[in-house]
């Protein structure tokens, strides 16, 4: 466990995005990106696991600082991956709390107090994802890939009401990654004639709209300009398609997930899409499609009925009383899913080293003590091995 | 105020049993004014229904695109302000590729299409005609002969290199369907005033969440859209025909947020009976109720708040605890005095959506009627408050009792107040809407007040609503939003911009047909803030 003091956190909260200051396991990422993939060197990940309605900050703190500690209660899911985990603990979001469940992820995911209209708000700048997708997601087939449980916006934004819409189905994520744009590493490229003539499209699509941005007012002209920054991306992406992919000895097509997935007795099946989305996105990791992703386990203020419980989560964390049992089994069944994602990044291996081993992921969520929406004592966690650097 | 003209026959005859009077002239407030010019993306719906309007249903939809994401409450105006991902033009790409084979491979679109007609594999001028006729309907607009010359190359270069015609057309059609002239509603205007095209635009996907039809076109190539007469007959006939149903339904699905009833969490241990069919079913009521209200009994708007009528199915029939009239599908029905429901919060769709998965909800549902009914803003919930409600103790059983705290305590009732009175009306429905008359074991006490007025039971707060001066301000908000996709109209001193349309709407006895042809023909429809 490592404690931040409160001028690491001020540097941290002020100076833009949470994880770009000088912390000794994210230095490391950092220092990593621009290595070529193709010189032979593995390639470094970011992601983000985020959950929605906060944590018990005393039930998700270890007893002891070190790299000995004992998994608290709400941890007790990750217990196996301790060596692996970096617990932060003395943080709070500086940054305003506004807009309960939302000035959080402002202040954790972008530095900045959200942009408040009444009751809703968006995003002031990029979320830490995009920024790092920036610097690290141009070389791989998608710059970064957003992913859910259940069906929602998300919280990955490439600025003020650009959202990046996480996915929600495992098939629609494996027909995405692995579908007819997917080729297999080390194969040749690929000799498709519609492909140059689709690029030939979006050229057009862009001069269109490049004439249409010079009648648009400013806030238009940004919108049309995400627009264009997509279908760039995605023309990149069709040109990559005659190209050789590189050989990854850790890359393998996984199974097709189901079409549909049941209901677990007449609630929602969030452990079994949260894993068979798990094991598609290791995958698009391990094939290097993407080296940035959110990961939304569930959203701020989701009412998700989670097996077992007596009500909706959101509403639980403000209307049960006491120690709140119910609250904290959820987070528990939260934990168990963070565990069995991490636990297949770290089944992959990339020579001497594990899938896990080359990632960074951010875990929090949206508050610390949801009753409160309290945004001091916030806690996340990331797999690193700062030692090893 | 002057009781409206009568409607001229000509008017009834187009508009079926619409009545379509003249405006009066009586009204002091002035007109809404221009909003501010924006670009607005097509939602999901104006997306798949505009391309059936273009090719013609047997081409299908089937591929998703992003969803829409609202904004201040309404997807109407989050599609003009909102941006799409990379992974959006993704799926616009794969859609719009789709769509050009089914077209092309389909023998009847490709007649439909004119693509039958062409000499060799690359035929410049067929190529070129194909184009205009496509792009100048999904463009909503004349094409220039630059455009043209653009989308016959793409043509004709593809057909050579695949070396089939129709597979050229393919990519002509995709991409006429990526083009940001198609994917966004470009209505500018110059100097002010909107362009004939981008008027007919406006208006059908205001009346019909669709694309302009070719008779719509029509009138916008003639310049007879940009006459005042011109544009009422245009939004007559468009309100006349049975597609301003569907545009109806659209703009409450949107504004009540019925939508949402698609993905609802309800316990299955607490509600055995409810499933997802049902949150749709419910929706389907209340958008017929809406459907009749306005066009087959031309109706009060604010009757919506007391009517006894409504249409249900076997399934809702059981829920309400009346007799269905029919085995299959939906049909007519009575809501009693008895049954404690009257209007629409009497209804599954707004009960259940504003409650929790496992109970029912005072605030969730008086903050509907606060924020969408009446208009009312209430501001988010302070953050460091100990949100917690007492457990149920021997004193305190049922919900009523245990949010009493969020009136005692002064951290909360600032807000609360304009809440929860409003939904302990509703307590008599628990959280999928069925009546009880206990909660806890305990009796429900249904009385509350509405901001100083007493109410009785549901029953009551119906007929309050009813008769509330906001209710009739709300909906001209509301179609003003969705009309022009600006969330507000720009200030004109210390009046309301909206008071002239509302006068008017009162003038009409509240009927929304009159009213929205009104709203059409107002300068905030027809014209725009001068940007440059």
């Amino acid at each position: 466990m490592m404690k931040l003091n409160r001028r690491t956190l001020l540097r941290g909260t002020v100076g833009g995005a949470l994880v770009t200051v000088g912390l000794p396991p994210l230095e490391a990422f950092f220092d990593s990106h621009g290595v070529a993939y193709a010189d032979g060197a593995i390639p470094r990940r970011f992601g983000l696991y985020y959950w929605g309605n906060g944590i018990h900050p005393e039930r998700w703190t270890p007893a002891t600082i070190g790299r000995e500690w004992t998994p608290p209660d709400q941890l007790e899911p990750l217990a196996a991956l301790r060596d692996e985990l970096t617990v932060v603990t003395g943080m709070s979001v500086l940054t305003g709390n506004v807009i309960p469940h939302g000035s959080g992820p402002a202040g954790i995911l972008t530095g900045s107090p959200a942009i408040v209209r009444g009751q809703e708000y968006t995003m002031a700048g990029p979320t830490v994802d995009q920024v790092i997708a920036q610097a690290i997601g141009g070389e791989t087939r998608f710059r970064s890939l957003e992913v859910g449980v259940r069906p929602g916006p998300g919280l990955s934004f490439n600025g003020p009401d650009s959202v990046n819409p996480p996915e929600s189905s495992p098939h629609a994520l494996f027909t995405r990654v692995f579908g007819g744009g997917f080729q297999a590493p080390g194969s040749e490229p690929r000799v498709d004639p519609k492909l140059r003539l689709r690029r030939s499209v979006l050229d057009a699509v862009m001069a269109d709209s490049a004439r249409l941005k010079q009648r648009l007012g400013a806030g238009d002209q940004r919108r049309l300009d995400q627009h264009l920054d997509g279908v760039r991306e995605l023309e990149k992406r069709l040109a990559r398609l005659e190209e050789s992919p590189a050989s990854l000895a850790a890359c393998a097509v996984p199974t097709e997930p189901a079409l549909d997935y049941p209901m677990v007795d007449g609630r929602q099946p969030l452990s079994d899409v949260s894993r068979a989305i798990a094991d598609v996105l290791v995958m698009a990791l391990a094939c290097d499609q993407t080296r940035v992703f959110s990961s939304f386990f569930s959203a701020p203020i989701n009412n998700l009925l989670f097996p077992g419980a007596s009500a909706g989560h959101h509403q639980l964390t403000h209307d049960e009383p006491g120690d709140q049992p119910a609250v904290n089994a959820i987070v528990k069944q939260i934990m168990v899913e963070l565990a069995y994602f991490l636990e297949k990044l770290r089944a992959v291996q990339e020579g001497d080293r594990t899938l896990l081993d080359n990632c960074v992921v951010l875990c929090t969520s949206d508050v610390s003590f949801p009753r409160e929406h309290r945004l001091d004592e916030y806690r996340c966690c990331w797999p690193a091995r700062p030692a090893e650097r | 105020m002057r009781r409206p003209v009568v409607p001229s026959l000509l008017g009834l005859a187009l508009a079926g049993c619409l009545a379509t009077p003249q405006g009066p002239d009586t009204s002091a407030a002035p007109d809404a004014p221009p909003s501010a010019p924006v670009l607005r993306r097509l939602t999901a719906g104006q997306l798949a229904r505009s391309i059936t309007e273009l090719f013609g249903p047997g081409v299908l939809v089937t591929r998703p695109v992003e969803p829409d994401t609202p904004s201040r409450g309404l997807i109407a105006l989050g599609a003009a302000e909102t941006s799409i991902s990379s992974w959006g033009v993704e799926q616009y790409e794969a859609l719009a590729l789709d769509v050009g084979e089914q077209a092309l491979e389909s023998s009847s679109a490709r007649t439909a299409l004119g693509a039958d007609t062409h000499d060799g594999v690359v035929d410049l001028a067929a190529t070129r005609a194909f184009a205009e006729r496509l792009a100048r309907r999904a463009w909503r607009r004349p094409v220039t002969s630059e455009e043209l010359d653009a989308l016959a190359r793409t043509g004709t270069t593809a057909a050579g290199a695949l070396g089939d015609y129709h597979q050229g057309l393919q990519l002509v059609v995709a991409a006429i369907l990526q083009s940001p002239h198609f994917l966004f509603r470009v209505e500018l205007g110059e100097q002010g005033e909107l362009s004939a095209h981008e008027l007919a635009t406006r208006l059908a996907f205001f009346l019909w969440d669709s694309t302009p039809d070719d008779a719509l076109l029509a009138a916008a190539d003639s310049g007879e859209l940009l006459t005042e007469e011109g544009l009422r007959r245009e939004a007559e006939r468009l309100l006349a025909s049975p597609r301003a149903r569907v545009g109806l339904r659209a703009f409450f699905t949107d504004t009540y947020g019925l939508y949402k009833l698609d993905a609802l969490d309800k316990d299955p241990a607490q509600f055995p009976h409810f499933n997802s069919e049902l949150g749709a079913l419910a929706r389907e009521q209340t958008l017929r109720d809406l459907e009749s209200l306005v066009f087959d009994e031309q109706a009060d708007f604010r009757t919506l708040f007391t009517r006894e009528l409504t249409f249900v199915d076997r399934r809702l029939a059981a829920l309400y605890g009346i007799r269905a009239t029919q085995p299959d599908g939906f049909a007519s029905a009575r809501l009693p005095r008895e049954s404690g429901r009257r209007g629409l919060l009497g209804q599954v769709s707004v009960l259940a959506l504003h409650s929790h998965p496992v109970a029912s909800s005072p605030t969730l549902r008086g903050k509907f009627v606060r924020e969408v009914i009446l208009c009312g803003d209430i501001p988010p919930p302070p953050a460091g408050v100990n949100t917690a409600l007492p457990e149920p103790t021997g004193t305190t059983l049922t919900l009523r009792d245990r949010v009493a705290e969020h009136l005692s305590s002064p951290a909360c009732s600032g807000c609360h107040a304009l809440m929860d009175p409003i939904g302990l009306a509703l307590e008599s429905f628990d959280g999928v809407g069925r009546f009880r008359t206990l909660d806890n074991g305990a009796k429900i006490d249904p009385s509350t007040d509405l901001d100083g007025l007493a109410v009785a039971d549901a029953w009551e707060l119906g007929q309050l609503l009813h008769d509330h001066e906001a209710v009739p301000r709300c909906l001209v908000r509301h179609l003003y939003r969705y009309a022009t996709g600006v969330a507000e109209p720009a200030p004109s001193g210390s009046d309301d911009p909206l008071a002239g349309l509302t006068e008017r709407f009162a003038a009409y006895e509240y009927r929304v047909a009159p009213m929205l042809i009104d709203l059409v023909v107002s300068p905030a429809f027809r014209r725009v803030e001068r940007t440059r």
